[in-house]
């Protein structure tokens, strides 16, 4: 009997545990309002205010899912402005789903203030994997956009960034640690993938460098695709190759990609870069066949050379380090002074650049 | 039982990250950070080595019922007394550390003193039933979570966000001065091997090798991992920005597959089940160890008034702690607790070995 009370007490203790798993805090799913991007504009009168926008999800309209409202707000700072919109809405602002960051380029293109980043850092409810970006008109017209193919708010960029839908290497994503982490690393520079907006359209295929302060360069399409073959592990991708007159595209299958600093003798400083392309030939301004691979491969190689020396040397002439090559001197350099060797160094080291092309056929047909 | 032992090592080494080791570790990444990782890893195992030869001449008894008829009894008391405190502190320390977690990430509508409240009426039930029990849950939770949390260690150490060339760079500044608080604190993986002390009434034979080899090569993998993947993650230079530098690591991580995105989510899940069982076996310990005080027959309403006590205080602290520097306070009781244990194993060693079982 004793025995079957304390049974029951403890069923009963852990039935009343049952109260404390409502879930939602004590602000229930209805009473809340989902910011799926922020957006972050400059304003004109005053360099020093910034004007916020949030997109708001509006989850319960059955039949158009993709259903959303956009609020600006203009203030001294983020969260200032986000506080002034607290005032503006019905239900409490829940960034837990909050996934993209837009940012207008003038906010980037003097110094950027630390903030507009830490504040994002420094609220648990952000995750540490949005996305960072910069958007073109402006940051506000990125939230606008409402792509036709877009059904749940903001979507069609979480997907394209994400690489969970589209899959190409004109987009390089930026996770907001990430690219904290690039502020403070030294030898490892900031980098933002621009959306472009036109008419709800996106177009996501340049990217802009930074140094530790601002906005230093911005790469072509092209360039960023190749600056990607550093930056992500076998991107799919297709190369065009210039043979003289005529060019031929190469759709790739896997591109590996890998660099080493030589550095110790001094005479000739250098960074070593392997590429390994791995492909097929799908386009060809003239015929080709399956006998002649070798010299498409040796055309190639030339051509790909010639194209990835370009693009790291601008990068090095704008004296930023996206990939890393200052962080990797560091990393195998026991000096305590080896970033001010480095940060010597990196103006006038040379680029080595040695593709190795595979082409296995030419597709289909020859 | 050898693998119990195991268990217990583990216990520790998986609570690491939520009681500021790596956060505290990180500050010295370079001033001899990884030096000061080495030498804690060798006083770890050699503290633990000896404490499990001692205890190997009692098979089956715990530390109190070693010295019921040895000593005086206000002098058993004192010593009881103590351990006891030191067990009671090193679960308090770890249960609210992750209450505060738990209130900055999952629920900060709801206030400290009921979050650790809800805690505290299961491991209240918990600490009181027979040793035996509480290993068998430990066992049960940590096959349950360990995979799981295996699998996150692993998605991170595969990220590609991951940049080894910062944590090459931490590795550049390893010749320096090593630091004894930064031993101190890294030598907190191990210190699961003292609960032996009560739970060495469970082990009835002696420890084989291969325990110790096995804790050796995990400890390494739990030190470095928690050190370095933040370093990987967030960078060399600015990551002991970061007061929890592994629960933001974790939540760098995207599962675009799983059923939720957020990989933070299912760390603290699995965490909470850790943090309540690591709390459990370092509060039953000091529970048996009250327990020891007490004459034969007795003991029921005392009983009450310890269970009682280790109910109110955390509750009373809870509401005060945010002003006492949480962090600072596990930084010092991480620093002091290895030189008790440290004290503790000598005395064990001299006095225990040579009376005759």
């Amino acid at each position: 009997m004793n025995q079957n009370v304390k049974r029951m007490m403890v069923v009963l203790v852990f039935l009343l545990l049952g109260f404390f798993l409502t879930g939602c805090g004590f602000k229930d799913i209805d009473k809340r309002l989902f910011v799926v991007s922020v957006a972050i504009d400059p304003v004109k009168e005053n360099p020093k205010r910034v004007l916020v926008s949030l997109k708001f999800a509006v989850p319960i309209v059955e039949k158009i899912s993709n259903e959303s409202f956009i609020i600006s707000q203009e203030g001294d700072t983020i969260a200032e402005a986000v506080r002034l919109m607290k005032s503006r809405v019905d239900k409490e602002i829940d960034f837990s789903h909050a996934k993209l960051i837009v940012y207008h380029e003038d906010v980037l293109k003097d110094e950027i203030e630390p903030n507009l980043y830490y504040w994002f850092i420094r609220r648990r409810d952000f995750q540490e994997m949005s996305w960072v970006a910069i958007g073109r008109p402006t940051a506000l017209e990125v939230l606008k956009a409402k792509p036709k193919s877009e059904r749940l708010p903001s979507n069609s960029l979480f997907l394209a960034l994400g690489r969970d839908g589209t899959e190409t290497a004109y987009i390089i994503p930026e996770y907001l640690f990430d690219f904290k982490k690039r502020f403070g690393e030294k030898g490892l520079d900031p980098l933002l993938p621009i959306i472009e907006t036109k008419k709800d359209l996106f177009d996501i295929n340049k990217v802009a460098l930074l140094d530790k302060k601002k906005l230093k360069l911005e790469l072509t399409p092209k360039e960023t695709m190749l600056l990607n073959l550093f930056l992500t592990e076998s991107p799919k991708t297709a190369l065009k190759i210039a043979d003289g007159e005529n060019s031929f595209i190469i759709d790739t299958r896997a591109v590996k990609t890998k660099y080493k600093l030589i550095t110790e003798n001094q005479k000739d400083p250098h960074i070593k870069v392997d590429i390994h392309v791995n492909g097929r030939v799908e386009e060809a301004q003239f015929n080709v066949r399956n006998k002649d691979l070798k010299q498409y491969e040796k055309t190639a190689n030339k051509d790909l050379e010639k194209k990835v020396h370009a693009v790291l040397k601008k990068i090095q002439e704008a004296n930023v380090d996206p990939i890393g090559f200052g962080l990797r001197y560091r990393g195998r350099h026991m000096e305590k002074d080896d970033w001010k060797t480095w940060q010597r160094l990196y103006p006038e080291l040379k680029f080595i650049i040695n593709v190795n092309t595979n082409i296995s056929d030419t597709g289909l047909v020859e | 039982m050898n693998r119990y032992f195991l268990y217990l090592v583990l216990l520790n080494m998986l609570t690491n990250v939520i009681i500021f080791v790596p956060k505290f570790l990180l500050q010295y990444r370079f001033d001899g950070m990884l030096i000061s990782i080495i030498i804690a890893i060798g006083v770890g195992m050699a503290l633990m080595y000896v404490d499990s030869l001692v205890f190997a001449r009692f098979p089956g008894q715990g530390f109190p019922d070693i010295i019921q008829d040895q000593l005086n009894k206000p002098l058993k008391t004192i010593i009881l007394v103590t351990f006891a405190l030191f067990w009671f502190i090193a679960g308090l320390l770890t249960l609210l550390g992750y209450i505060d977690i738990l209130h900055r990430f999952i629920n900060p509508e709801l206030s400290k003193a009921w979050l650790i409240a809800i805690f505290l009426l299961i491991l209240c039930f918990v600490i009181q039933i027979p040793t035996k029990k509480v290993m068998y849950l430990l066992e049960i939770i940590l096959f349950i979570n360990v995979p799981f949390i295996v699998f996150i260690f692993f998605k991170a150490v595969t990220s590609e966000y991951l940049s080894w060339d910062s944590i090459f760079e931490a590795g550049t500044h390893f010749y320096s001065m090593p630091n004894i608080s930064a031993v101190a604190v890294a030598s907190y993986v191990f210190s699961g091997y003292t609960n032996i002390i009560i739970f060495n009434r469970l082990f009835k034979v002696k420890l084989k090798g291969v325990n110790f080899l096995i804790i050796f090569g995990l400890s390494i993998l739990t030190l470095f991992t928690s050190v370095m993947v933040p370093i990987g993650m967030h960078g060399v230079d600015k990551v002991s920005e970061y007061i929890y530098p592994w629960i933001l690591m974790v939540d760098s991580l995207r599962l675009p597959y799983s059923p939720i995105e957020r990989a933070l989510f299912i760390f603290l899940m699995l965490y909470i089940n850790i943090t309540v069982i690591s709390v459990a076996v370092h509060w039953h310990v000091a529970f048996e160890l009250m327990k020891g005080t007490f004459s034969r027959g007795k003991g029921k309403k005392k009983n009450r008034i310890v269970l009682a006590l280790f109910f109110t205080i955390p509750i009373l602290l809870v509401i005060r702690i945010d002003y006492m520097q949480p962090e600072l306070l596990s930084v010092y009781w991480l620093i002091a607790r290895m030189f008790f244990e440290i004290l503790a194993v000598l005395g064990f060693f001299f006095f225990l070995k040579r009376r005759k079982v």
